[in-house]
């Protein structure tokens, strides 16, 4: 079931500044994770991912996920936020106005480079990956995972 | 109530088949059952077409199942990229229906929604015309990422009767050339005219196919075919500053002589040779004019012998996946057919050739007009065979894959190679 992303979430996204990672899994269930600064938020709060190498493993996997139902992460940072997501790939424009608009905007940014697709990905679960928010969590959640000398007296 | 139960009972084969073969993806097996059962656009997607934004049925080499030029979409893009290379099918042949429902296109089976589609988008180009004065539409046709020159749509082999038995080029030809005045064989400075407007288009071709009918003519057998491809070719070169230009030629099986002389002579990247069909007995019988010019083992071995050209992975054979079943000369059951056609094809992968499969479809104006193609599990067997021999033999596809095709359910399987 897809999710709605929060502003705060896209505008991280969309920040050229932020780290983005993406992970895939291959055939043998391998993870493949790979910075991709290509990765950002279209004007209707789709996730999309430019891929620039057809044959990249990371094309490939997302090809594999989009025939056989197999999820992704994307995870993105700045500062002291930071977020997970995790979702599918749900359509590869290798064609048509969205893709020729993509291939056009990327030559424009990065020069003489190519474009395969334009993956859009549906985020099915958010985490929220930052320090205070994990360790509030986990104080709340499991009291008895702490060791004593922090709380001796 | 009839509709519902049939309607169950289409799906639940699709399903049945996808059970039998999980590691082949649901959205190749859709593909590969609208190709072999073809499509209807009901009304309520006809009126949503927008001629402005979706290319429409143009000139082609091969006729459809409705034997008509109607001006309805020329086919449909899958969500993940794969193309469905289909044309229109009357109701009465049980073809899906391509429907407009909630603001987008779906493909349909009776009631059920299969997978939502997109129309190919229409190319800026189809909107000009060339100096000459022919719409440049009919002289260089588009699919999403590739441009098709069909050089001549006129087939040698149909002049003594000789026509292969699935083909319906000629007649179709004729009817192209009555209706709509498309040119039965093209001018390089159309051509290349056309070529340099597509270009102009950023991010929306990735290569070039040429095919025609076969050209007798010439000093030697096919000289004259080969002339008019290098003439072509010569012309699309200049519009690219590279020397080679990622294409693909589909011809007559061409001799040594005539095979270098392409790759010296132009910018050509990769050349195939259809054998149609992988058992010479077959092919003799459906084949007829291939099998008296050049015979199936010379067919093979000039196929063979372009590898030593063209180099490993440029050079391939296609196949009208089905016609090895067609009654009453072929193969009596599809295991047959499927051990026959795959030892072939593993016999040609292991000396460097890919082959490739379409979905056969009986066409009206073929003589194999009346014949039943083969089953969704057959065609899917087939891909997957086709797939794990170029897997085994590591063999690419790439000049031939789903984007630079588009046709071929085996070869839109190697983006997962």
């Amino acid at each position: 079931m897809a999710i709605e992303l929060p502003a705060e979430l896209v505008a991280l996204l969309r920040d050229e500044q932020s780290l983005k990672l993406l992970a895939t899994v291959d055939a043998e269930g391998t993870p493949h994770v790979v910075s991709k600064q290509s990765l950002g938020v279209d004007d209707h709060g789709k996730i999309y991912y430019l891929e620039l190498l057809e044959s990249s493993r990371t094309n490939r996997n997302l090809v594999r996920a989009v025939w056989f139902g197999g999820r992704i992460s994307v995870f993105v940072r700045a500062g002291k936020a930071s977020w997970q997501i995790k979702g599918r790939p749900v359509q590869a424009h290798v064609a048509g106005p969205v893709f020729q608009r993509a291939y056009v905007g990327i030559r424009e940014r990065l020069g003489d480079v190519d474009l395969a697709a334009v993956w859009v990905i549906e985020p099915e679960e958010l985490l929220d990956e930052s320090w205070p928010t994990r360790r509030r969590e986990e104080e709340a959640a499991h009291p008895h995972f702490i060791h004593l000398d922090r709380i001796r007296a | 109530m009839s509709l519902a139960v049939a309607t169950r009972s289409r799906s639940s084969q699709l399903d049945e088949v996808l059970a039998r073969h999980p590691e082949v993806p649901r959205l190749i097996a859709v593909k590969i059952d609208a190709q072999r059962r073809g499509v209807h656009y009901t009304d309520r997607a006809v009126a949503a077409v927008d001629p402005e934004r979706h290319q429409l049925r143009g000139s082609y080499l091969f006729g459809s199942r409705d034997a008509q030029l109607t001006p309805l979409p020329e086919s449909l893009l899958l969500r993940d990229g794969t193309t469905i290379l289909t044309d229109p099918t009357p109701l009465e042949q049980d073809p899906y229906l391509v429907d407009f429902l909630d603001g987008r296109f779906w493909l349909t089976d009776g009631e059920e929604r299969i997978e939502s589609v997109e129309l190919w988008p229409k190319p800026a180009y189809y909107d000009r015309t060339t100096s000459s004065g022919i719409p440049m539409k009919y002289v260089v046709t588009a699919r999403p990422q590739r441009l098709n020159i069909f050089q001549s749509s006129a087939c040698h082999f149909w002049g003594n009767g000789n026509g292969c038995k699935f083909c319906d080029i000629n007649s179709h030809s004729k009817q192209q050339k009555a209706e709509l005045g498309i040119p039965t064989r093209l001018r390089p400075e159309d051509v290349a005219e056309t070529i340099a407007a597509a270009l102009e288009e950023p991010g929306r071709f990735t290569g070039i196919c040429l095919t025609a009918g076969t050209d007798f003519r010439g000093a030697e057998l096919f000289d004259s075919e080969v002339d008019h491809y290098v003439e072509l070719l010569q012309a699309v070169g200049t519009k690219f500053r590279t020397p080679r230009f990622p294409s693909q030629l589909i011809g007559t099986a061409f001799n040594e002589r005539q095979l270098e002389r392409l790759h010296r002579e132009t910018g050509l990247t990769s050349y195939t040779s259809d054998l149609e069909v992988l058992s010479e007995r077959i092919f003799q019988w459906v084949c007829p004019g291939k099998a008296e010019k050049v015979g199936y083992q010379e067919w093979k071995r000039r196929v063979v012998a372009a590898v030593g050209i063209f180099g490993r992975g440029n050079v391939g054979t296609g196949l009208v996946g089905g016609v090895e079943l067609a009654k009453p000369n072929g193969f009596a059951s599809e295991d047959e057919a499927l051990a026959v056609t795959l030892e072939e094809a593993e016999d040609l992968a292991s000396k460097g050739v890919t082959t490739v499969y379409i979905v056969w479809v009986p066409r009206p104006g073929s003589e194999f007009r009346e014949q039943r193609n083969a089953s969704l599990d057959y065609y899917v067997r087939l891909a997957k065979g086709l797939h794990a021999i170029r897997a085994k033999y590591r063999l690419s596809v790439d000049f031939d894959d789903y984007r630079r095709c588009g046709n071929h359910p085996d070869s839109d399987l190697a983006r997962l190679l």
